[in-house]
């Protein structure tokens, strides 16, 4: 195929605002007459509210509003509305230290935060459940007093008959794998500013994934029409997930603009976004996997248990996504995939990056480095055994398209060198390497019971043209492949192509960015709609050219009649058809994933993705015996990309995804005592700064078969999925200790290393 | 953050008269990086700051004829780490001023600051101490010196009274045939230590056995914390893999560490002796490379 | 309590009547205009509220601003030459070392005040210099590409 604008590295769109400081984020916004409101939030992991008295904070200078839940909707809600359980404000019981108890609007920020202190709340104190065991035993106190009991969700799906496979296979290998529960940190912390107008209309200007979903949330929890909210976004300070679903600052701010009449901010403080912005679900995992002497695997069976936090978010959507890729990796025969979600005191989960599937594969991906010794085979060769392949359908239903995950796993290991260095044959004793795969969707999902979107494109009679899309840019770069895509398939320059987008009263409806979506789903929208405007295009240029239109080639911005040197530029061709003619140039892209026979969301388990995605990362890791210091030296990330839209920005996004992986494997936890947050700032919450990065190897592996746009795939999430594996493999290799919990922190290699000596 | 007075003298002795009559509550602002982070989180209200960035005379360096040094409490980590004057006896002290913080931290930050804070874990206060370092406190009529291992009373407690500045660190000579080496341990390349150790050998003449020494632990008591056991034990012995190996137990055994966040106490000692043992061992093998020669 | 506070930003003075508590960013955020210096933490721990201060870097979130009092400051807004962006934010653009862009700013600055410092910088002395300045997109490989080629551009800048 024959590119011109997809493939290179060109820099992106956005760039020159954000390097001289001119982009805008939304905590940039500055509106005549702007409030500042802040929340009053639990101090307490379990209390029931006896009263609130604000008379002091309502009677400080310079406040405007103080509400609590008598004076906002008593809407129960979350992200999926037959699960509600949490309320705008609480209204008699707290369930997290951090929930959100009562909120002021002050003229400026001390103000504000002298009138939150003024508010005195008479607190019952009632037993906290603060972990998943203690939420499970019979007489625990109940997180939801309306519920049976803490457990918030159960699922389980079977393909086959694993307990059959499990008795005949003739290896098995069984284990527990624990993960923690992790901060997104997004360095912009996560902020809205709302102003409910004279018209009764809603404007949330907000840091947000999804903002057409958002704007049924915020409508939903105001009890008002959709059609009365408009949700508008900005530049953005980075999303991982943790801004897909809306938080309560967007309706509190809401409700605290329509008392007021002046539009309200509410920014996350630090230390906010660390106890309330939501986590990555804790996962515990019991998995067993089993094998022929062949080297099939022939079973896996699993059981996950979710700490669900206070209240639901995406936990179920994460389970069940999780599950998917559990079933996908490899085309295992037989398959049980248990799910379980626990309310606990705590802080909720939300989606991160990877959607359970960084959490799944740490102990899928173990625990196949542990089969393979007990098989005495290599685990690379045990992985290559039971790749997946093109076009295969896997036995629990995935339609594997393009697929290079044999590709992948032979560049990583020849790169890391994984001959000559396992098995500790490099010579130095502290060094090992490991590998690990991964699957995830490279499109989204059709978790809604559709997957579709929509683009427009005009061309104006100067030449410009402006590409109106839904597809959010949260950092990983939307705007520029969306742009690329429909300058490569215009025929323009990638300087000509304006992006308008994330408001959504001038955007189609669109899910969000996630699931590796944008690319994929979005990029489909608009590479429809850029053909839709060439065609026009051709057409007006044929028209004034008087050549037919087979002729007519557009390239660069020019165009241009096969057989002759005559030129024109698009400006011109547009400028006839629209000002001699009144003819618009224009294009419409609708992009509808077609749902395969016979799809019913409950049972379409790995049907809903529309394109998976593969890689492999080889992973070099040195440890200093004594202090337990793990070094990760190199990390090979190779991963699938179908076609590469823009090279420079593909390997960032998997080097960032790694980074986030080695954080995840060796650095970040939240840390809680009696449901407290301790570490709810960078000092002691660490995530890898530039001194703790390896040499990083970003490859993106083509394939061929995506129905993506010019054949592409997501790259947003896959390549932090098999990083922690990858480094925990490394560890054994290394030192020969085997690690079924994160992080693997300095503490606790020192702690293995002495019990293995003893 | 709340608000309060701001002062901004230019003297020592205006500086005290303003901390004094604040009252109590009030406090020397020097680099600010630790009072300001502070005061934001409500750790600390104080009516007044008094700044120090006018006042002369506290920002600089001197070495001696004798080599000893005389530092300034308002000079920055930026400035020591990259002096001349540090760096060529006492480069110890450099590396650990140049592991504190960022570029961006180290460019405010103070050695008084350090200092006076009073973390357990301040990266200056070990090194300074085995150096045999020494402060002057003045309270603008009066000074007084006093060894700095006695200025630290417990987590950010000091001897200075309420009105009192500290005004400079003298660092004696390093002896000849010395060694002085910091080691901290870090979570991520830019950490608060967790554990902070520095050692000074002084060799006898023309042999391995060590003649004196000082071993000092950070991040593992109240206060930074001299291993008197640790040193009895070093003197007058050859300096070699196994005595290295039972000095490093004993740092072990005199720490008194803690629980926290960053590390547990059993840990922490851990890492006492290992970085201890490092520190002797990077003494040895400056010996055997001719002794800095 | 307010002050009277002279300040020069990117080459302009202010002078204005600022109360003590008010740290240098909030100035230059809200008094001045200037968004384009972030605030990430306010504990000095991220950097995104990097700025030069007499040409060296500080996190301004951690500076009283009347500590700056008389003193020059440059923010990010003030590095490019009109429309001619500065070595090291072509750099930044041309490798690719913008994701959000909300660290962009600081992060920058640190690298043009390490290559003012240190003009031909090791692999590892960029990681000194930059170690203030946390990202949570780039995985930082892109930054310290960015920061290798504007040591060469303003090597032939300066050869020109
Ligand atoms: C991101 C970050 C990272 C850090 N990393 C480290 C680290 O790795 N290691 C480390 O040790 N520290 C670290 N620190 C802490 C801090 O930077 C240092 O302790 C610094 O040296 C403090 O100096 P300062 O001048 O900023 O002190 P200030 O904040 O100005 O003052 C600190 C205290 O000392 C008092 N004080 C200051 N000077 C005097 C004086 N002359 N007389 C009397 N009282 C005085 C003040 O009143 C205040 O109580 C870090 C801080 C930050 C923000």
């Amino acid at each position: 195929m024959k590119t011109c604008i997809v493939r290179r590295g060109l820099p992106r769109i956005d760039a020159v605002p954000k390097v001289t400081g001119e982009a805008r984020y939304t905590v940039d916004l500055k509106m005549p007459g702007m409030l500042i409101g802040k929340i009053l939030r639990s101090p307490h992991p379990h209390a029931r509210i006896r009263s609130i008295d604000v008379s002091a904070a309502r009677e400080l200078e310079g406040v405007l509003a103080v509400i609590t839940a008598e004076d906002v909707p008593g809407t129960l809600f979350a992200f999926m509305q037959v699960m509600a359980d949490k309320h705008i404000l609480c209204t008699d019981k707290v369930r997290y230290v951090g929930d959100e108890v009562a909120a002021v609007a002050a003229v400026d920020d001390d103000t504000a935060e002298k009138a939150i202190g003024l508010i005195e709340v008479d607190y019952e104190l009632l037993p906290p459940v603060l972990s998943v065991e203690d939420a499970l035993k019979p007489d625990a106190p109940l997180v939801h007093e309306d519920k049976d009991s803490n457990l918030g969700f159960e699922v389980e799906r079977l393909f086959g008959d694993p307990d059959k496979a499990l008795a005949e296979a003739d290896y098995v290998v069984e284990g527990t794998y624990v993960t923690h529960d992790l901060a997104h940190t997004c360095l912009e912390v996560s902020n809205c500013v709302v102003k409910w107008d004279k018209k009764d209309r809603v404007t949330v200007w907000t840091n947000t994934q999804a903002p057409h979903t958002q704007r049924q949330e915020v409508a939903r929890l105001l009890g008002i029409p959709r059609a009365n909210v408009r949700v508008i976004s900005s530049y953005m300070g980075g999303g991982f997930g943790s801004k897909l679903v809306t938080d309560m600052k967007a309706p509190i701010a809401a409700v605290l603009s329509r008392i007021t009449g002046r539009p309200v901010r509410i920014v996350n403080t630090r230390s906010e976004e660390f106890t309330t912005a939501k986590t990555r679900y804790p996962y515990t995992i019991h998995l067993k996997t089993g094998a022929n002497k062949d080297g099939r695997i022939v079973v896996r069976d699993m059981t996950v248990i979710g700490d669900n936090g206070a209240y639901h978010d995406k936990g179920p959507a994460t389970i069940n996504f999780s599950a998917m890729m559990f079933g996908t990796l490899y085309n295992v025969p037989n398959i049980r995939a248990v799910g379980k979600l626990i309310y606990t005191n705590r802080q909720m989960g939300t989606a991160f990056r990877g959607f359970g599937n960084p959490q799944m594969a740490f102990a899928t991906e173990s625990q196949l480095d542990e089969l393979a010794e007990k098989m005495g085979m290599d685990p690379l060769e045990l992985r290559l055994r039971n790749a997946n392949h093109a076009m295969e359908t896997t036995s629990c239903g995935a339609e594997v398209c393009g697929c290079a995950m044999t590709e992948c796993m032979e560049i990583a290991a020849e790169r890391i060198g994984w001959k000559q260095k396992r098995n500790g044959a490099n010579g130095t004793v502290l060094r090992g390497v490991g590998l690990a795969n991964m699957v995830h969707t490279g499109g989204g999902g059709r978790f809604y019971g559709y997957n579709s979107t929509e683009a427009f494109i005009k061309l104006s009679d100067d030449g410009t043209v402006t590409l109106i899309t839904s597809a959010l840019d949260m950092g990983q770069g939307a705007h520029t492949a969306m742009a690329q895509i429909a300058a490569e398939e215009l025929g323009v320059r990638l300087s000509d192509v304006i992006v308008l987008s994330n408001d959504t009263d001038l955007t189609p409806y669109d899910l969000g960015a996630w699931g590796s979506r944008a690319t994929f789903m979005n990029g489909n929208a608009v590479f429809e709609a850029a053909r839709e405007a060439r065609l026009a295009l051709i057409e007006a240029a044929a028209e004034m050219l008087e050549v037919p239109a087979a002729d007519i080639l557009v390239e660069e911005g020019q165009i241009s009649v096969k057989g002759s040197d005559e030129k024109h530029a698009i400006a011109e061709i547009v400028d006839h058809s629209v000002n001699e003619h009144g003819w618009t140039i224009s294009g419409t892209g609708r992009f509808v994933d077609k749902l395969p026979e016979g799809y019913t969301i409950k049972s379409a388990f790995a049907k809903n993705i529309p394109c998976f995605s593969f890689g492999t990362q080889a992973v070099e890791v040195e440890i200093d015996a004594e202090t337990g210091q793990v070094h990760v030296l190199k990390v090979i990330a190779a991963h699938e990309t179908g076609t590469t839209i823009n090279q420079v920005m593909a390997e960032g996004q998997i080097e960032g995804s790694v980074v986030q992986g080695i954080g995840f494997a060796l650095m970040e936890r939240l840390i809680s005592e009696e449901g407290r947050i301790v570490n709810d700032r960078f000092l002691d919450y660490k995530i890898p700064n530039i001194g703790d990065i390896p040499e990083i190897e970003a490859v993106c592996v083509e394939s061929e078969g995506t129905k993506g746009p010019l054949g592409a795939k997501g790259i947003g999430e896959p390549g932090l999925v098999p990083t922690a594996p990858a480094i925990a493999n490394a560890i054994y290799d290394a030192i020969g200790v085997r690690f079924h919990e994160l992080p693997i922190t300095r503490e606790e290699v020192v702690k293995a290393l002495r019990e293995k000596r003893e | 953050m709340e608000a309060f007075d701001y002062m901004r003298p230019t003297s020592v002795v205006d500086a005290c008269a303003a901390l004094r009559e604040a009252g109590g509550t009030a406090r020397a602002l020097a680099g600010g990086t630790d009072i300001l982070v502070q005061m934001r989180e409500g750790k600390l209200r104080p009516a007044a700051l008094v700044s120090l960035r006018d006042v002369p005379g506290l920002r600089s360096v001197r070495r001696a004829q004798d080599g000893g040094l005389t530092i300034g409490a308002a000079t920055r980590l930026i400035d020591i780490e990259t002096s001349p004057d540090v760096l060529r006896d006492h480069a110890a002290l450099a590396e650990a001023a140049s592991w504190i913080g960022s570029v961006q931290v180290r460019d405010r930050a103070t050695i008084g600051g350090n200092l006076c804070n009073a973390a357990p874990s301040a990266d200056t206060a070990p090194i300074l101490i085995a150096y045999g370092s020494s402060v002057t406190i003045s309270d603008g009529r009066d000074e007084r010196t006093l060894p700095l291992e006695d200025f630290f009373t417990g987590p950010g407690e000091t001897v200075l009274e309420p009105g009192e500045l500290l005004t400079a660190i003298s660092v004696p000579p390093a002896p000849a045939r010395s060694h002085a080496k910091y080691y901290k341990t870090f979570r991520s390349a830019m950490d608060c230590c967790t554990v902070g150790v520095a050692v000074l050998v002084v060799f006898a003449p023309d042999s391995r056995v060590v003649e004196d020494a000082r071993v000092v632990l950070g991040a593992i008591a109240p206060t930074p914390i001299r291993a008197p056991r640790c040193e009895e034990m070093l003197r007058g012995k050859e300096l070699d893999t196994a005595l290295m190996a039972s000095v490093g137990a004993l740092a072990a055994e005199e720490a008194r560490p803690i629980d926290d966040v960053r590390a547990s106490a059993e840990y922490r000692r851990v890492l006492a002796e290992v970085l201890t043992k490092r520190a002797l061992a990077a003494a040895d093998s400056w010996l055997q490379k001719g002794a800095g020669a | 309590m307010k002050r009277e506070l002279h300040l020069t930003v990117n080459g302009v003075s202010y002078h204005r009547l600022i109360d003590t508590h008010r740290t240098l960013l909030e100035v230059i955020r809200d008094e001045i205009g200037l968004t384009g210096t972030k605030n990430g933490c306010g504990q000095g721990e991220c950097g995104a509220c990097t700025v030069l201060l007499d040409g060296e870097p500080v996190n301004s979130c951690m500076v009283l601003a009347h500590e700056a009092d008389g003193h020059d400051v440059v923010t990010i807004e003030g590095l490019a030459d009109g429309a001619v962006l500065h070595p090291v934010q072509r750099a930044f653009v041309e490798t690719g070392a913008i994701q959000c862009g909300f660290c962009t700013p600081g992060m920058v600055l640190s690298a043009k005040a390490l290559l003012d410092r240190n003009p031909d910088p090791t692999r590892q002395e960029i990681l000194d210099g930059l170690k203030g300045n946390l990202c949570r997109c780039t995985g930082y490989v892109k930054i310290i590409e960015a920061v290798q080629a504007a040591s060469c551009l303003l090597d032939e800048e300066e050869a020109s």
